[in-house]
């Protein structure tokens, strides 16, 4: 299992590449639909990637709270055993 | 072999039609895994073999991507049944593939599903297509679904 340093980079990575963006130019605020152009199925294409890569399991009401990539580091934060 | 639902049992979930049908049989539904296993017989008198290719029939590509897509609808009917019934619209947001071998007449392609997240609007899932074993097509399949139609007509189905 990943320690926390480690998946957000990971997490910034994989995002970055459905972005079809570089992890630099991926700040953890920014707005994914304004600043990154990702829209609900690329979201979704995150979820299910981040599900598969760290084996959890990430709630459909929470899919919509997920806005910047700071909002998946929380949301992982809380999901992944301490 | 016994298929567990029937074309017309599809033909309730599935919108397409002739000539754009592409499942013939639904071999094996397993809801809690989220798994569905489909098969599609194709043979001489499939339309397409008539330009692709004169005296050297071929599947299209695209044919049997959207064979997959058709068997992924199946995957989300069985995981959101509710949903299902209503009759959304669906439709492809992005399609990873790989194609291992030609498919040709008197092939029997065995498409099997599994769910990577099935939401009420959308879908992820991987699919593998098989011919005697065989892999013929491997590929990520990305679809969405949409009930109100009016949002389809306005533009606004993302």
């Amino acid at each position: 299992m990943s320690d926390t340093g480690d998946y957000k980079s990971e997490i910034k990575k994989l995002v970055a590449d459905i972005a079809e963006k570089t992890p630099e130019e991926i700040t953890d605020d920014a707005k994914f639909s304004e600043d990154l152009g990702i829209d609900s199925m690329m979201a979704l294409e995150i979820v299910a990637s981040i599900e598969k890569k760290y084996k959890v399991i990430i709630p459909e009401a929470e899919i919509p709270n997920i806005r910047s990539l700071q909002n998946i580091y929380d949301l992982i934060g809380k999901l992944l055993p301490k | 072999m016994e298929g567990i639902w029937d074309i017309n049992k599809i033909q309730e979930i599935l919108p397409q039609r002739y000539p754009f049908l592409f499942i013939d049989r639904v071999i094996s539904i397993d809801e809690k895994e989220g798994k569905v296993t489909c098969l599609k017989n194709f043979t001489a008198n499939d339309y397409f073999f008539t330009g692709h290719f004169p005296g050297k029939p071929v599947v299209p590509g695209v044919i049997m991507i959207e064979a997959m897509a058709q068997a992924s609808i199946i995957g989300y009917a069985a995981i959101k049944p509710e949903v299902a019934s209503k009759h959304p619209t669906y439709y492809l947001g992005k399609v990873e593939a790989k194609f291992k071998r030609p498919v040709s007449v008197g092939d029997q392609l065995i498409i099997e599903v599994k769910k990577e997240k099935i939401v009420n609007n959308a879908g992820v899932v991987t699919a593998v297509a098989k011919v005697n074993g065989e892999m013929a097509v491997e590929a990520k399949i990305m679809f969405g679904v949409i009930l109100d139609t009016q949002m389809i007509a306005d533009g606004k189905s993302r």
